[in-house]
């Protein structure tokens, strides 16, 4: 099957998620989208590294899920705080910083 | 058929050991009860872990070596990087000792990260592949987004841990997805055999590899702060903790920049006509946004963010030339960097800590006649900044600026010298509020642990501008201006890290 | 120690001395800032005499050492700009810094007696010890970067001085005026360090000298307006026509100054110029014309408008000038031995001089003026003595130092021959005039009926004004700052004056014996390695010359003193009628040859005029609203947009971020298409 076709997917899942990242108010939702993204980059790597025939892009696709593991535990820690704070949920409120 | 390990080279890797064994032993001593040991030992053994890095830096200087199968490369560039980002990890723990942020986070966790963002960027640095560079990038970013929001009851922290966190996701998710282009493009992560591909194929207009290199310029630009990229710096170095604030604006610049010269004047070296122009354009626009957006700011840790901007479309001007002489620039003017924003800010913590005021510039005004001493350190790094001559950002701007020109990027030396001439707008008020306003009458001596808007509690002890504040401003004021009068030591480091990257010339 | 380690200490005393006067003046007490200034330069002048026995110890030919301390800015080996700071340690430098070092030195101590009433005494100090560091600065530097440095900083410090009574109107506006001719000078000496270094590459002095053949074989026009660009330099410095008005006005500054600055060092800064670029204007020679034909000009109207001065101190000024235009025309004409011959010993008599109208202005409390002085003669015989000292050796009597260096001068200039035998009879007509002005100022002062100071003196009792007036107007002047208060010093009550001022006398008496014609030529000697390449280089035997040239200075100078006896002592009245008759000349002397008029009509009133223009019609219109205007709408729209993108909604930075990326994106794809 042609490269293109997987790129298509990564792309459309890339595209997603950047769309949800700029829809979605809710930072959890905003991760999940995030997730998405990264994910885009793994169907490429995966991709890419059938198509040379050599595993560099799996190793790479192995330690990006592992970033995204960690990012998203990160994104929950923050939320939680958050949530302790009695602070919204929501990342429209969170503009005590501008200018 | 037994698999057969990469030999590992632990003299070249000890480094990177050290950081990460030493925010190993961090964190356990961190649990333990005392007080003492958690307030006292554990951020000497911060400051031991980044002071052994920094020695075995010395012990290895002159190597030019990869190291585990070439996914990192020990050299003089990895090395002088690394002295700046130690270096700053060190101010960053003595700018920390008295802080709040580590009360709040427990010792041996902020430590901990601390390190371990430093271990990131020394990954970052050295990187010689992809994986390694993504994997540093992420090392670095992590425990930051962490430490920008340690000072979890005040709301601003985290809202700017969030903040960065997204956004930084956002710039990761581009930055790999860019990577797994270039990876497309030249099947190799290895920026070795990118330069292969890219030196042996008509691959320089490959769609593919563009793509690739346009996602990761903006993943990079994204942590250098490259503006249309640069939204978080302010919002973030304003609401994180000032030290983190400090340690981010100079070393994941640096460790962000080191990561610039080993892609692109490294393994995409032979595609620097595609990506060249582009580059410095942006350079352009980030000075241009950096210093136009720090006009008419009051808060002094946002006018140093903005700033910041500013700084790195100089530093990108070293990038973008591909030369030698920019190579050596960029990291003359990081080395200049590290001298005066560290003052700045040690000096920023200062008022900080003595007025309710904050960060305001108010905070500065009369500084000069009630505490002539970090008023003068103040003042030689806002002079500095400005690229005032007989400080070190003048040479360092200079030595920019004659890159750019002897690179045929002449017209981005001169957007280099109206961005300074710009930017004397602010510093100079910076200066001009520290001597020429009058100091506010009787200060307001009730200065509690946290502001008592953000529900500090008032009965916390203020924590005081200790000495290691004063001697961190003193320190590094007195190189900013020494390095302004004597700058052949930083000229000849320049010059040897020059050699590291062969391919430039 | 190193001839070049030596040198560099000398740098550093006088700097350390500023430094300790400047930061300490609120703790240091009493005479303390004087003394610290005045070990500060015999440090230094010890280090010159190491430096000058370790410069002997070597061979001739290993007599010119560069030391660098440091790059400065050596950023491209390729390109060329090496501003290193380094210094040249040759015997021209050698002398130079003996010569600073030695005279500051005398005048240091002097000023600590004579500024002891002073209220800005460690100001002072540390001004005078920034002055000297400069000035060596400038004699050692051994590039074209550190020579402009140097150069700027002794401009900065003889303004600084000359304004040092601040609350003096005539005192700033002479500081002004001394500043900005200073500056007219020093744009010269950068525009054509500019013409020479574009075409020799290097702003090294040695690499220059040695590149001149072929930097230039085809560039002698640059070569030459370069030149005459640093000769703009030269000129303002040592106040040669045109550029010559700052220096009578620089006498509103303390006498210590104007024996220092004004008469010993910094004038001379010129004349040193020229003799370090000596291989320069030897491939240039119209431009060393230009410095001859000025120097001959400015020695003999500085010599007439010293004619009819009549405040003592500017008498001693024009003499300067005077003096300082025998050597610019001397160095500029090939003589360069004899011209820094001269130079040594003009600082000897000169700051003798100065020193003596000093100890004199302090006995008349202020007052400078001549008419008003007169009998003090038996009152202050030190001072007359040294004021006869001085006078025989200005005024060229054998066998006083300044008749053999003179004569040395004049000596050179005719044996070139030619249109140098104008110089020659001007030089002549100059040493006349010279005789006549000093010694019409000695009788002046010293002889007649003694004046009410001078017979109050003779009572033992030294006369204070009781309230003070500004020596040029007559203002009243307020003594409370910056002033030199109620106290004044003569010499015949300091010792430390009296030893600066006897040690200077004996110098200038016996300071010629360095070169006397056919018997001595210590000098020739000692600064043959600088001079080796020049084509001046063998000094000219011609005993016939000397011995006419030697009798004929001596006729003069005594002729002189004669003249100035039988108009000013034996028939008073003869000055008077003298006025009436030649009473033109007597009104273009007077006025100074109209030179400030000139001054005002041809550059200050055109100036003026295009700044008023500026002022009033360009800047509002067009910088103001147009350039700055504008300029300054764009940079605050722009904040203003940048800042308004900066609204704190993250999805909306999300937003931006991905429009960059989208628009990198596209340049990118572009590329591939």
């Amino acid at each position: 099957m042609n490269i293109g076709w997987y790129l298509a997917v990564s792309t459309l899942i890339f595209s997603i998620g950047a769309a949800g990242v700029l829809t979605r108010r809710n930072p959890l939702v905003i991760l999940l989208c995030l997730e998405l993204m990264l994910n885009a980059a793994n169907v490429a790597l995966i991709a890419f590294a059938r198509m040379h025939g050599n595993g560099e892009g799996q190793i790479f696709a192995i330690v990006v899920m592992v970033v995204a593991a960690c990012e998203v535990c990160i994104g929950l820690g923050v939320v939680v705080a958050l949530y302790r704070r009695r602070l919204p949920i929501d990342v429209d409120e969170l503009r005590e910083l501008q200018g | 058929m037994t698999p057969k390990a990469p030999i590992i080279d632990w003299a070249g890797l000890s480094p990177l050991v050290a950081l990460l064994g030493g925010a190993v032993i961090v964190l356990l001593v961190g649990l333990l009860r005392p007080r003492f040991v958690r307030e006292v030992i554990v951020p000497l053994l911060a400051l031991a872990t980044f002071a052994t890095a920094a020695g075995l830096g010395i012990w290895q200087w002159g190597e030019q070596i990869s190291l585990i199968s070439g996914a990192l490369r020990l050299d003089q560039l990895a090395i002088a990087l690394m002295w700046i980002i130690c270096a700053t990890g060190a101010a960053a723990v003595l700018l920390s000792w008295r802080a709040v942020a580590p009360r709040e986070a427990a010792h041996g966790e902020y430590y901990a990260l601390l390190l371990t963002s430093a271990a990131g960027m020394l990954v970052l640095v050295a990187a010689q592949n992809l994986v390694t560079l993504f994997a540093g990038l992420e090392l670095l970013s992590i425990p930051l987004y962490v430490l920008c929001a340690t000072e979890m009851r005040r709301e601003t922290s985290l809202e700017s841990g969030l903040k960065y966190l997204i956004i930084g996701s956002v710039g990761s998710a581009t930055f790999v997805y860019g990577l797994a282009f270039l990876y497309g493009a030249t099947g190799s992560t290895d920026f070795a055999g990118i330069d292969r591909a890219l030196n042996s194929s008509s691959l320089v207009s490959d769609p593919l590899l563009l793509t690739g290199i346009a996602l990761s310029v903006v993943g990079l630009g994204f942590k250098a702060s490259i503006a249309p990229f640069h939204q978080w710096t302010p919002d973030v170095y304003e609401g994180a903790p000032t030290p983190i604030t400090a340690f981010m604006a100079v070393a994941t610049k640096a460790a962000a920049f080191g990561a610039f010269l080993r892609l692109f004047d490294g393994a995409l070296l032979n595609a620097q006509a595609d990506w060249g122009p582009a580059l410095a354009a942006l350079a352009a626009i980030t000075i241009v946004v950096g210093n136009v957006g720090a006009l008419g700011q009051t808060s002094l840790k946002r006018l140093m963010a903005w700033s910041s901007v500013a700084q790195a479309g100089y530093l990108l001007a070293g990038v973008v030339v591909a030369t030698k002489l920019g190579l050596q620039a960029t990291v003359f003017y990081l080395a200049v960097y590290l001298f005066m924003n560290i003052a700045a800010f040690a000096v920023i913590i200062i008022r900080e800590r003595q007025t309710p005021l904050g960060d305001d510039i108010a905070a500065f005004a009369g500084l000069g006649t009630t505490a002539p001493l970090p008023a003068a350190v103040m003042t030689v790094a806002m002079l500095s900044l400005a690229g005032i001559p007989a400080t070190a950002g003048f040479i360092g701007k200079f030595y920019v600026i004659e890159a750019a020109i002897d690179g045929n990027y002449a017209w981005l030396g001169i957007v280099i010298v109206i961005g300074s001439m710009l930017s004397l707008a602010y510093y100079l008020r910076v200066v001009a509020a520290m001597w020429m306003l009058e100091a506010p009458e009787a200060p307001v001596s009730t200065v509690t642990g946290r502001p008592a808007l953000a529900g500090g509690d008032l009965d916390a002890p203020a924590p005081g501008a200790g000495i290691e504040v004063y001697a961190v401003a003193a320190v590094f004021g007195v190189a900013t201006l020494f390095f302004g009068i004597v700058p052949s030591p930083l000229f000849d480091l320049a010059v040897k890290v020059g050699s590291s990257l062969t391919s430039l010339f | 120690m190193s001839a070049t380690t030596a040198a560099w200490l000398v740098l550093a005393c006088p700097l350390a001395g500023t430094v300790v006067n400047a930061l300490g003046f609120r703790v240091l007490r009493g005479r303390a800032p004087g003394w610290i200034g005045t070990l500060a330069i015999a440090a230094a002048f010890a280090f010159a005499v190491v430096a000058f026995f370790a410069l002997q110890s070597r061979g001739p030919e290993q007599r010119q050492l560069v030391s660098s301390l440091w790059d400065y800015a050596s950023i491209k080996q390729t390109t060329g700009v090496d501003a290193r700071l380094s210094i040249l340690v040759d015997p021209l430098s050698v002398l130079m810094i003996l010569v600073v070092t030695g005279v500051s030195m005398l005048i240091h101590l002097y000023s600590v007696a004579y500024m002891g009433g002073d209220r800005g005494y460690t100001r002072f100090f540390a001004y005078l010890n920034f002055f000297v560091f400069s000035m060596l600065l400038l004699v050692l530097a051994g590039n074209f970067f550190l020579l402009i440095v140097g150069w700027a900083f002794v401009g900065a410090a003889s303004y600084l001085l000359i304004s040092f009574w601040y609350r003096r109107t005539t005192a700033t506006r002479a500081g002004i005026k001394a500043f900005v001719v200073n500056v007219v000078g020093d744009a010269g000496l950068v525009l054509g360090t500019f013409f020479i270094f574009r075409h020799s590459g290097t702003l090294d002095f040695l690499g220059t000298f040695h590149g001149v053949g072929r930097d230039f074989a085809s560039h002698q026009g640059a070569l030459t307006a370069g030149l005459i660009l640093l000769l703009v330099g030269a000129f303002a410095k040592s106040a040669q026509v045109p550029l010559h008005t700052w220096l009578p006005d620089a006498m509103e500054g303390p006498t210590p100054v104007s024996a220092l600055i004004h008469a010993a060092t910094m004038v001379t800064a010129g004349v040193y110029l020229i003799a370090r670029m000596h291989p320069l204007f030897e491939h240039a020679p119209a431009a060393a014309d230009v410095g001859a034909i000025v120097g001959c000009l400015t020695l003999l109207i500085a010599g007439t408008i010293g004619l009819v001065v009549t405040d003592l101190k500017r008498v001693i000024a024009y003499s300067t000038m005077s003096q300082i235009g025998y050597m610019v025309m001397a160095v500029s004409a090939g003589a360069y031995v004899a011209g820094l011959f001269h130079l040594m010993t003009h600082a000897f008599f000169k700051a003798l001089l100065f020193m003596a109208a000093g100890s004199l202005i302090g006995a008349m409390a202020g007052e400078q003026s001549l008419d008003r002085m007169s009998g003090f003669k038996r009152a202050m015989p030190f001072t007359f003595g040294c004021f006869v000292v001085g006078g025989l050796s200005l005024a060229g009597v054998p066998p006083f130092s300044g008749f053999f260096s003179k004569d040395e001068i004049l000596f050179i200039v005719g044996h070139q021959g030619g249109w140098h035998w104008i110089l020659y009879a001007a030089g002549y007509v100059g040493a006349l005039l010279t005789a006549v002005y000093t010694w019409r100022m000695i009788f002046r002062a010293f002889y007649g009926p003694p004046c009410p100071e001078a017979a109050e003196l003779e009572a033992g009792h030294l006369h204070h004004a009781e309230v003070h007036r500004n020596p040029a107007t007559g203002e009243e002047e307020d003594t409370d700052v910056g002033f030199p208060g109620p106290e004044h010093h003569i010499a015949e009550r300091e010792p430390s004056m009296k030893v600066a001022m006897g040690i200077l006398a004996v110098l200038a008496s016996v300071g010629g014996f360095l070169q006397v014609p056919g018997v001595t030529n210590a000098l020739d000697h000692f600064l043959e390695p600088t001079f080796a390449d020049s084509r001046f280089n063998q000094s000219p035997s011609d005993p016939g010359l000397v011995t006419a040239g030697l009798v004929l200075g001596a006729v003069l100078g005594l002729l002189g003193i004669a003249i100035a006896y039988v108009v000013w002592v034996r028939r008073p009245g003869t000055s008077a009628r003298l006025q009436q008759r030649f009473a033109f000349l007597h009104r273009l002397f007077v006025n100074k040859w109209y030179f400030d008029e000139l001054n005002e009509i041809l550059v200050v009133r055109p100036f003026m005029w295009i700044g008023r223009f500026g002022q009033q019609t360009f800047e509002r219109v067009f910088v103001n609203g147009a350039l700055v205007g504008g300029t300054t709408g764009l940079v605050k729209a722009t904040s203003a947009a940048v800042r308004a993108a900066q609204n704190g909604f993250l999805r909306a930075y999300a937003a931006l971020l991905m429009l960059g990326l989208v628009g990198v994106g596209f340049y990118f794809l572009l590329q591939a298409a």
